[in-house]
């Protein structure tokens, strides 16, 4: 609404009026003596009825002053009575020009009213009831001038609400073309063009039209973002249709607010575009490590199936050494298939319960480690921790791997214990007796490609203690070194959710 | 419903499994081990191949390899599953992670992660050949206003929210829902949910089904499904009367 504040009666008047003479006939100061003489009463201008109205209030007074001392000084005799006659004759001539005034101002005051009352509507918000003065005196003009003010804004308040409309419904989804396609029929329809479109090219190259009198008016706006020209808007109005400033400049603000969806929607395309690119070279990497896991698994599992089988005809030490070097190089390709998986976000593990206890013992027999012994201190009092048994398989062959390789050969402990406090969760802790961490590599010990410097690390992946705590937190858990202590070694804590083990 | 249209291998039959797999090695060695465990077992390089032999008689389970050249193992499970309900174990190089895994068990019975130890497997075929006795319908089981169960989606609608069923829980509602209103032991859902895992206790059933009334109870210190018959074992009770079948 305030955009219009500029089409004051003022700004209405000069600006150029040529368009609005069919609408209604214009309010013309220059042009109100040519019929000034025409007919009587009420079709006088309203200077005539002034000046005629002011005349008649200063000369029939003393007309009908004349008149009643000329009527009683022929009727009554001479003496005595003039004091009379000449007091009926003032008070007579005081009655009529009284009359007289209060009606000249009655003809005046109520087009005036009138209008004051109108333009107060308009300025409430109101801008559908005209006013209505008779006749085509200048009051009626003015009268006739309001309305088409106020008819040309609500026309614009309509136009604003349409292109209001129009851009609040636009998203950057539909696309660029569709929302410019959309948006020219939106123009159309809120500025009642004949035609209109909106072309996503550069602007110079759509050319200007000229504009010919009589023809359809020819209508331009820019569509420009910021400093960037995204295209041009073109159409015609009907040679009927007035177009002021304030016309062009609501078309530039809704090609301007059309600029911006256009822009936005071309940056979400190119977004989108890339999105599902990212997702098809994501699902092809997945494919492909799918595939290189498979393929290298199968042959793995044969060697190992026969390795036990040839082992139970002729138990040979060499067999099992072939089994269990398999099994570790089919861990590790598991554990990097687990770290690609881990960072596309495509790691979803299950929730089981599963004993603590029993799991590492069997890990430690999967890993079957020579020559080192495991201590496990079960105080879970039967609690079950909720994980993800083949997630939890990854986490315990790489720290007891990680203690055996880094304890010395000294025997292992495993302690795992229930906590009710801060939440139900089970801890188990590993420990080995070897030279612990040092200070330096504290820090930055569950990074990638992380190794222990101290003990010629040369074997590994350097992914397992990154691998497990990623997964200890994908199941609700977390992975943690504890604080040296003046025991030697490291210690390692794997927390899980537990549930007490409850008939329910 | 086509299961179990095959002969059942109860009484003296033994268990007849078609197994395939692309790669000779691995076909040759676990037709051995099945063999020596008493199972009669066909084999097949292929899928067109495992397709034919079914043309003419139809296991009791079919054990099929994930990645096989021209038909991989989910296509073939697809295929099979549209001509008849057969059980179906897929071996495969992918974990519960990943996102296949989903895919996998909707078409198959189960699925085992290579590099897999021959007793695990084995575990697993006694448990899905066990479950055949089980007659479930594939499709919604309706047990209240506020309780409808899609087992073979792994999924529970409860009021109306779906709540995915985990692996496990999903094959006990599996053995709970074949005994409608009837008291199962918690020995056998031990044996149903946890075949594979050797030293499984009765506290894996009870905090499983604990954890199960969470999700499938509107309210868990209340139940109305999933009831515990103290001592013995659980029960299903379908609030909904059955119809005369």
């Amino acid at each position: 609404m305030n955009d219009d504040t500029r089409a004051t009666p003022e700004a209405a008047a000069e600006l150029e009026p040529v368009q609005s003479r069919d609408i209604l006939p214009e309010f013309d100061l220059a042009n109100y003596d040519d019929d000034s003489g025409v007919g009587l009463g009420l079709s006088l201008s309203f200077r005539t009825r002034l000046t005629l109205g002011l005349i008649a209030a200063s000369v029939l007074p003393l007309a009908g002053f004349g008149l009643v001392v000329l009527i009683a000084g022929g009727t009554a005799g001479p003496t005595g009575t003039i004091g009379r006659i000449l007091l009926f004759a003032i008070v007579t001539a005081a009655l009529i020009g009284v009359l007289l005034a209060y009606l000249l101002a009655a003809d005046l005051i109520s087009p005036l009213r009138a209008i004051a009352a109108a333009v107060d509507r308009v300025s409430a918000g109101d801008l559908s009831t005209p006013i209505v003065v008779p006749g085509e005196d200048e009051l009626a003009r003015l009268a006739d001038s309001h309305n088409r003010l106020a008819a040309t804004l609500e026309r614009r308040n309509r136009e604003l609400g349409r292109i209001l409309a129009a851009i609040e419904s636009a998203s950057p989804r539909d696309g660029a073309e569709f929302l410019a396609g959309r948006a020219a029929t939106d123009a159309r329809s809120a500025f009642g063009m004949i035609d209109c479109r909106i072309l996503l090219v550069e602007p110079n190259d759509i050319p200007t039209e000229e504009r010919i009198p009589g023809e359809s008016l020819p209508v331009r706006a820019i569509l420009r973002a910021g400093d960037e020209e995204l295209g041009v808007l073109v159409g015609h109005l009907p040679a009927t249709r007035g177009w002021e400033r304030a016309d062009q400049d609501l078309l530039e603000l809704f090609a301007s607010e059309i600029a911006v969806a256009v822009r936005n929607a071309q940056l979400f395309a190119r977004v989108e575009a890339q999105n599902s690119q990212l997702l098809e070279l994501d699902a092809a990497k997945d494919d492909f490590l799918r595939g290189v896991s498979h393929n290298l698994q199968t042959p793995l599992t044969s060697i190992r199936a026969y390795a036990h089988q040839l082992s139970g005809d002729r138990p040979d030490r060499r067999l099992g050494i072939i089994a269990e070097q398999s099994e570790r190089l089919s861990r590790m390709v598991r554990q990097l298939l687990t770290v690609t998986r881990l960072e596309s976000g495509a790691l979803h593990p299950r929730s089981e319960v599963v004993a603590l206890g029993s799991r590492v013992r069997r890990a430690w027999e999967a890993l079957a480690a020579e020559g080192v012994d495991l201590t496990l201190d079960d105080a879970s009092n039967g609690w079950l921790a909720i994980a993800d048994g083949d997630q939890l398989d990854q986490v315990l062959w790489a720290l007891l791997d990680n203690a055996v390789k880094y304890g010395g050969g000294a025997p292992i402990r495993v302690e795992v214990a229930a906590e009710e406090t801060p939440r139900r969760r089970l801890r188990m802790t590993i420990a080995d007796a070897g030279p612990g961490v040092p200070e330096a590599d504290r820090g930055r010990l569950f990074f990638r490609f992380t190794r222990g410097q101290n003990i010629g690390g040369d074997e590994g992946s350097g992914l397992g203690l990154y691998v497990s705590r990623e997964l200890c937190r994908a199941m609700d858990g977390d992975l943690v070194l504890e604080p040296q202590t003046g025991q030697p070694g490291a210690a390692f804590s794997v927390y899980l959710p537990g549930e007490p083990p409850d008939e329910a | 419903m086509l299961s179990g249209a095959p002969a059942g291998h109860g009484g003296d039959t033994a268990p007849r499994i078609l197994l395939v797999d692309d790669d000779p090695n691995q076909l040759v060695i676990l037709a051995e081990q099945l063999r020596a465990d008493g199972y009669q077992i066909q084999t097949a390089r292929d899928g067109d191949e495992a397709l034919r032999r079914l043309r003419t008689a139809w296991p009791d389970l079919l054990i099929i390899d994930m990645m096989m050249p021209r038909m991989d193992g989910l296509t073939l499970a697809r295929e099979i599953k549209g001509q008849a309900d057969l059980p179906i174990i897929v071996l495969s190089a992918i974990d519960a992670g990943d996102s296949k895994a989903d895919l996998l068990e909707e078409v198959a019975e189960d699925y085992v992660t290579k590099p897999y130890h021959y007793p695990e497997l084995r575990a697993r075929i006694n448990r899905v050949l066990r479950r055949l006795g089980d007659k479930v319908p594939r499709q919604s089981l309706l047990l209240g206003p506020d309780l409808t169960l899609d087992l073979h989606r792994r999924e529970a609608t409860v009021g109306r929210n779906a709540v995915q069923l985990t692996p496990t829980e999903s094959r006990l509602l599996y053995a709970l829902a074949a005994n409608l209103g009837k008291t199962v032991t918690t020995e056998t859902l031990l044996a149903r949910g946890w075949a594979d895992t050797e030293d499984a206790d009765p506290s894996y059933v009870w905090v499983t089904m604990r954890r199960l009334r969470q999700k499938v109870e509107l309210d868990p210190n209340r139940p109305v499904h999933l009831q515990t018959v103290r001592g013995i074992g659980y029960r299903l009770v379908s609030l909904v009367p059955l119809s005369d079948e």
